[in-house]
């Protein structure tokens, strides 16, 4: 038990005290954020004032277009579109990348040219000239039948590939158009305006239980929940991997084995990098329910109405056992593979396995989310090495009965039982070969004999 | 009792792996505070049978005891081993390597800091203490190695191979380091394929080939047994004395003197004598022992 100990401490400091365990742990948030940040942060940067023309012949479209894109009314827009994307946290990226767009607020120069009573293919001409000439960036073609369901608005650009831009620039003449057939129906924009706004949809979750729970902000956490345990799986099997491996090329292995069994010394560190793994997601939750406090408080001081999805200590606890479980599951996995192999990049072939259960849990985590209480949802969250990514995520979705946990808790813990018995005897004689790795028939021979 | 003058008594001992046999009913005693040479070729089971002797591995028949009784966690934390080619740990400090080998053989913090301080001063690496293995030179590593293995003040030392790639300076050196534990009444093992080592630092011997103990004794009995008196003689004249196949069987020539292998029988003042009365001009007769290289090769190849 005291070298056992001693392991378990050799293996946490081992982690714990290096810089890239600080490094990792302070980078997680810090890219969680980025990740939330950066897209918004590249939208946002302006690029110059696009030159364009606009040819209208009907005189009509070009003054509402201005008008669309004049700086009070952009300013008006960026102020909304701030307000709706703070409610909407569930909006789809492209939704969001809408949102910066506008609240980008494009600039455009209006250069002036007579169109007089040139032919349509002259006036193309002309401004495609200018075009490469540098006079100008844009033109856009405003049909004299602009309300006919064929007219078409012809939009030539230097730069088309400015989505930005032109989303904003088609919006703008989109409006424009919509307004003058407004007028020209004599309908008052306004009134119409006010008939069409949107109804307040309310999402709540009713479970099983017959609790309410709002439904807004579950998906990002348990989408959130679901990616960290992966990722903290994925590294952290890794580390066993290589540590295994280390042992046994240095032959440190045959020091150690001379001096405590080899099973307290696998378990000794699979506990130790397992509390490693445990002390890091303990302050990645932490920080982030600190960070999720703090960002809700600022929020409700704006006025902005917004609920996360109520984390109870249960749910934590939970969170921790199943994180523990999926540890303890892969990482004998990735000892077992240690203890065959001979070099590193060997054991990496061999990881691809566990690595693709690993995929299959945090894809059917996304199933889980959409909908917690199907058939699928219910055995993929008691199935071992699925289980420890979809659960915590199905118990954050909808928290399942708990005869379900309980199912799902002792199912993963047979798994690893069965591994560790497993591996123990692959462990003692592969950790002592060298120069090849173990073939399978060999080693169902040490599992068999001993 | 016995474990006042037998450290180790390995009996009747096997170990096969499938078809292979690995060791095949292999027995020795290894006397407490001596030197205890293990040798043999390479494939000759001597790592199996170290593995059996540390608990690593257990063997298929016969009993190995330690201290007077089988093996256990307590007789494992009297055991320094000191496998071949083994390594460190790559990216941590010598002082945390070494503590953690010294508390796998239940040696408390404060004990070992004290020992790694004393070591690394023997050792003259003390400056090393909070670098990295890999800031160090192989010779380095080596020896942080072998304090690895005594720093839980062991009373047998299994070395296996313990000064291949070191330099002849620090072959020296390790091998007063070793004079000194023995002094100290340790009980050493001491597994090579150097004879000369072997010769200069073991008071007793085993030669084990293909899984068989081949010969073993001490180093004394071992020479004696092998049974060829060698004379190395400078001379001029009295070569009718020696084409007498009743005196001499083998005659080698060396660069300005004879190796002469006395024939069965034959005493080598009788040859000395003959010699003179033929009116040979000595300037060199000595009886040499053989080697235990020529042992070595001989029991080998012989086989």
């Amino acid at each position: 038990m005291k070298k056992f100990l001693a392991v378990v401490k050799h293996e946490y400091k081992k982690i714990v005290l290096k810089w890239t365990f600080l490094l990792a742990t302070l980078l997680f948030p810090v890219l969680a954020a980025a990740f939330a940040v950066v897209p918004a942060l590249i939208f946002s940067i302006k690029g110059e004032p696009t030159r364009i023309v606009i040819v209208d012949q009907t005189g009509k479209i070009t003054p509402r277009i201005k008008e669309n894109l004049s700086k009070e009314k952009t300013a008006k827009k960026v102020e909304k579109s701030r307000e709706e994307t703070l409610k909407d946290l569930t909006a789809s990226r492209d939704e969001q990348m809408k949102n910066v767009a506008e609240q980008t607020g494009e600039t455009f120069n209006f250069v002036e040219y007579g169109a007089d009573a040139k032919s349509i293919e002259q006036i193309k001409r002309e401004l495609t000239g200018k075009i490469t000439d540098k006079e100008i960036d844009a033109y856009l073609i405003v049909p004299p039948n602009y309300d006919a369901p064929d007219a078409k608005f012809e939009f030539f650009s230097r730069k088309a590939g400015d989505i930005v831009t032109n989303s904003f620039l088609e919006r703008a003449t989109n409006n424009a158009v919509r307004s003058q057939r407004l007028a020209d129906a004599n309908i008052e924009e306004d009134k119409l305006k006010d008939l069409s706004r949107n109804v307040d949809f309310s999402k709540t979750t009713i479970n099983e239980k017959g609790d309410e729970k709002n439904g807004e902000g579950i998906f990002a956490a348990a989408f959130i929940i679901g990616l960290m345990i992966y990722i903290t799986l994925l590294i952290y099997g890794q580390q066993i991997l290589a540590a295994v491996i280390e042992e046994k090329e240095t032959r440190i292995a045959e020091i150690l084995f001379s001096s405590a069994k080899p099973f307290e010394l696998m378990m000794g560190k699979l506990v130790g990098v397992g509390l490693a793994g445990l002390t890091q997601l303990a302050i990645w939750i932490i920080s982030a329910l600190v960070l999720v406090g703090i960002g809700l408080a600022n929020m409700s001081a704006a006025g902005v109405d917004i609920s996360i999805p109520d984390i109870t200590p249960l749910t934590v606890i939970y969170f921790f056992i199943f994180f523990l479980l999926g540890f303890f599951i892969y990482a004998t996995i990735y000892a077992l593979i240690g203890s065959m192999v001979t070099t590193v990049q060997e054991g990496g072939q061999f990881a691809m396995l566990p690595i693709m259960f690993l995929i299959i849990g945090f894809y059917m985590s996304f199933t889980v989310i959409r909908d917690p209480n199907s058939n699928l949802s219910f055995w993929v969250s008691i199935a071992p090495f699925l289980a420890p990514i979809t659960m915590p995520v199905r118990i954050l979705a909808e928290t399942p009965p708990f005869w379900q946990i309980a199912l799902s808790i002792l199912l993963n813990g047979a798994a690893i039982a069965f591994l560790v018995w497993l591996a123990a005897r692959v462990y003692r004689v592969g950790m002592l070969m060298y120069g090849k790795r173990a073939t399978i028939p060999e080693v169902w021979k040490w599992i068999r004999q001993s | 009792m016995s474990e006042q003058n037998t450290t180790l008594r390995v009996e009747n001992v096997s170990k096969h792996y499938g078809e292979f046999t690995a060791v095949s009913d292999l027995s020795f005693d290894v006397k407490a505070g001596r030197v205890f040479g293990f040798l043999g070729p390479n494939g000759a089971g001597k790592t199996t049978t170290i593995r059996m002797i540390v608990g690593i591995i257990a063997p298929d028949e016969g009993k190995i005891e330690l201290f007077g009784e089988r093996i256990s966690n307590a007789s494992q934390n009297r055991i320094g081993y000191l496998p071949e080619e083994r390594g460190l740990y790559k990216k941590m400090k010598v002082q945390d390597q070494l503590r953690y080998f010294a508390a796998l053989k239940d040696v408390s913090q404060a004990e070992a800091d004290k020992r790694i301080d004393f070591w690394l001063d023997r050792m003259k690496l003390s400056e090393w203490k909070k670098k990295k293995t890999t800031d160090l030179s192989k010779g380095m590593s080596q020896k942080i190695q072998f304090v690895s293995t005594v720093l839980h003040n062991p009373d047998l030392l299994i070395l296996d191979e313990p000064f291949s790639g070191l330099d002849p300076v620090n072959v020296e050196f390790m091998i007063e380091v070793v004079a000194e534990l023995k002094a100290q009444g340790k009980t050493i093992i001491f597994s090579t394929h150097l004879m000369s080592t072997a010769e200069r630092l073991c008071d007793d011997i085993i030669l084990i080939n293909k899984s068989r103990k081949v010969v073993g004794g001490s180093l004394r009995e071992v020479k004696e047994g092998f049974g060829k008196n060698l004379i190395a003689l400078r001379s001029i004249g009295g070569d009718a004395v020696l084409e007498d196949k009743s005196l001499v069987s083998k005659i080698s020539e060396h660069a300005d003197e004879r190796e002469i292998e006395l024939a069965e029988n034959a005493d080598a003042q009788n040859l000395l004598k003959r010699l003179i009365e033929n009116g040979a001009t000595i300037s060199k007769f000595e009886q040499i022992e053989p080697s235990l290289n020529a042992i070595f090769i001989e029991k080998v190849k012989g086989i």
